[in-house]
């Protein structure tokens, strides 16, 4: 129905506009700074990491293709094979401990109608925040001597724990502070999906008497399970990728105990040593192990029923 | 009975909002405190008298004015250049009658989407090597403004194929070019949109740690998050000192989100859920 528009363009007018949206030059003008600037430090990087991954480069002007001994020599060393195992841990302590605890914090937060913006903002805090700043701060926090965590604990009668240097509690230190960064974001996240459901069906579970934990675990849980999905699918790639926190805590120590295959990468390839080869290739089986989890996932766990 | 079941979600909310914010008081108490001695001996308490010195200190001396400056200006131009770049490429591809070929470009720029930054890291560091830019801004500005691209020009072009033809086509009847159209009419309504984005990617060059650390090694040109670590590592033990740092380099954040809450959180989760 043309003749509802306000204004009905003639057909000069029409061409006209046809001709200004379609300036090659203009166009090419736009596109191509993003699309340089874009295949610079994405798709070459991608290309030649695919590539160094299978040489034995070490910065200098001679290399050599070695087939697949990088990827062979990395799953050979023990140091690395510990690694994968930390990283596991990671994931395991994400969705055993850390997504319990963001439902629960959502659940609670979604249900109190006063202080519930408070909640909501101060929650969200540690997640805009620098890693490597909240690194120093909770090494501060962790001090032997001086940290408030141990002083507190004296007042028990407990004697200091070298938290960060002691190989049985340097690795729950780290998975503790990491979910302290993080638990906010996705419990904004889950809050946000909650607030969206009608209002309508808890009202009458609660007319039929159920309690709040029923009205949770029987109503907004199976509701609320896609954005579940999307929080454990980004807990294990972020999981797999985990290297900020462990290089200004531990630098992966003591002896491995917080070694992740990214900071495994970085203390092999980046040191006195340089090793490009062999560090591509490390990034390329991170990348692969994120994929290969999160498709497994969601073949399994993740397939939202309908 | 009914009033316990009504506080008791309270109570849990506030013992976890109080270990949230409990380590940032624990360090600006520590950063008005004279010594480690004094923190060591009453951790919890109120400074006994505000110590002002340390926040010269660490301003001057432990140069945390330099890193602050390099973050500022590293933060903003490549969150600057990134909104810029990524609202002429999203404008090209939503707006303009080049329907296949942005249609390709549209994919193509996605796929950047799937790749976790740190896969790149160690080829990005052959490449800033190779281009002779290792060590100086450029080796920051250049990654950080590309690695902003694919979820920038997503977020606008989601929010410029909103806005209704007959504004454009009004302005094109009396005569404007394309480029003027641009700047002009799709620009400023696109505003709230290029806020989001420009937020994101500030805070995520303010917050970058890993390619801050092994592209730059110059101490003048490091920035926040590696220099704090650098001053973290050389002031071991005055941890009064190490506290200030702290304060300084998170209290801009701070700042900004007590007055951009919304849009950060609306802009930090846009950004984190891509994959």
């Amino acid at each position: 129905m043309p003749g509802s528009l306000p204004h009905r363009l003639s057909r000069n007018e029409g061409r006209q506009m046809k001709h200004t949206l379609r300036n090659p030059w203009v166009y090419l003008l736009m596109i191509v700074p993003t699309l340089v600037l874009y295949c610079l430090f994405f798709i070459y990087p991608m290309v030649t990491s695919s590539f160094y991954a299978f040489t034995d480069w070490n910065g200098l002007s001679n290399y050599k293709f070695i087939g697949f001994n990088n990827f062979i020599d990395v799953f050979n060393d023990s140091d690395f094979i510990n690694a994968i195992g930390n990283n596991m841990l990671f994931i395991v302590f994400a969705v055993c401990v850390q997504v319990p605890l963001i439902i629960f914090f959502a659940i609670l937060i979604a249900n109190v109608r006063k202080l519930q913006r408070l909640y909501k903002t101060t929650v969200f805090i540690p997640s805009i925040l620098s890693t490597s700043v909240i690194g120093i701060l909770w090494g501060f926090v962790l001090h032997p001597n001086i940290g408030p965590v141990n002083k507190l604990l004296s007042v028990f009668g407990i004697d200091p724990v070298y938290w960060l240097a002691d190989s049985a509690w340097a690795l729950p230190a780290v998975l503790v502070v990491n979910a302290w960064q993080w638990m906010g974001f996705y419990i904004v996240l889950v809050l946000a999906a909650i607030l969206a459901l009608p209002k309508e069906m808890n009202e009458a579970a609660e007319i039929d008497g159920a309690s709040g934990f029923q009205r949770a675990w029987y109503l907004t849980v199976p509701l609320i399970k896609p954005i579940i999905s999307v929080v454990v699918m980004l807990s294990i790639s972020g999981a797999m990728r985990v290297v900020d926190i462990v290089l200004v805590m531990t630098q992966g120590g003591p002896v491995g105990a917080t070694e992740v295959m990214a900071s495994y990468l970085v203390n092999e390839a980046m040191g006195v040593n340089p090793n490009y080869g062999l560090g591509t290739s490390i990034s390329l089986i991170i990348f692969a192990f994120a994929l290969l989890l999160t498709a497994l996932y969601q073949s399994t766990f993740g397939k939202v029923k309908e | 009975m009914r009033s316990l079941k009504r506080v008791s979600p309270h109570i849990i909310l506030l013992i976890y909002v109080v270990v949230v914010l409990f380590p940032f008081v624990f360090v600006l108490f520590s950063s008005l405190k004279a010594s480690n001695i004094e923190i060591a001996e009453r951790p919890f308490a109120f400074p006994t008298s505000l110590y002002f010195q340390n926040y010269i200190d660490a301003w001057v001396k432990a140069k945390i004015n330099v890193y602050f400056f390099n973050s500022i200006y590293l933060a903003t131009t490549s969150a600057f250049t990134g909104v810029l770049l990524s609202a002429a490429t999203a404008y090209a591809l939503t707006r303009m009658r080049f329907n296949k070929a942005s249609k390709a470009i549209y994919q193509f720029v996605l796929i950047g989407m799937l790749i976790p930054g740190n896969v790149l890291f160690i080829a990005q560091y052959i490449l800033v090597m190779n281009m002779g830019i290792l060590n100086t801004h450029w080796a920051l500005f250049l990654p950080y403004t590309a690695g902003a691209l694919p979820i920038s020009v997503l977020l606008i072009a989601a929010f410029m194929k909103s806005i209704p033809n007959e504004l454009e086509e009004a302005a094109i009847v009396d005569g404007l070019g394309a480029f003027r159209l641009f700047y002009k009419i799709i620009l400023p309504l696109t505003l709230p949109a290029l806020v989001t984005v420009f937020i994101v990617n500030f805070l995520g060059s303010w917050n970058e740690y890993l390619l801050a650390n092994f592209f730059i090694s110059k101490d003048e040109l490091k920035t926040l998050p590696t220099g704090m670590v650098g001053f973290r590592d050389a002031f071991q033990t005055n941890y009064a000192l190490i506290s200030t740092g702290i304060v300084y380099s998170v209290t801009p954040v701070l700042i900004l989100y007590a007055f951009l809450q919304e849009k950060i959180i609306e802009g930090v989760t846009a950004g984190g859920v891509k994959g």
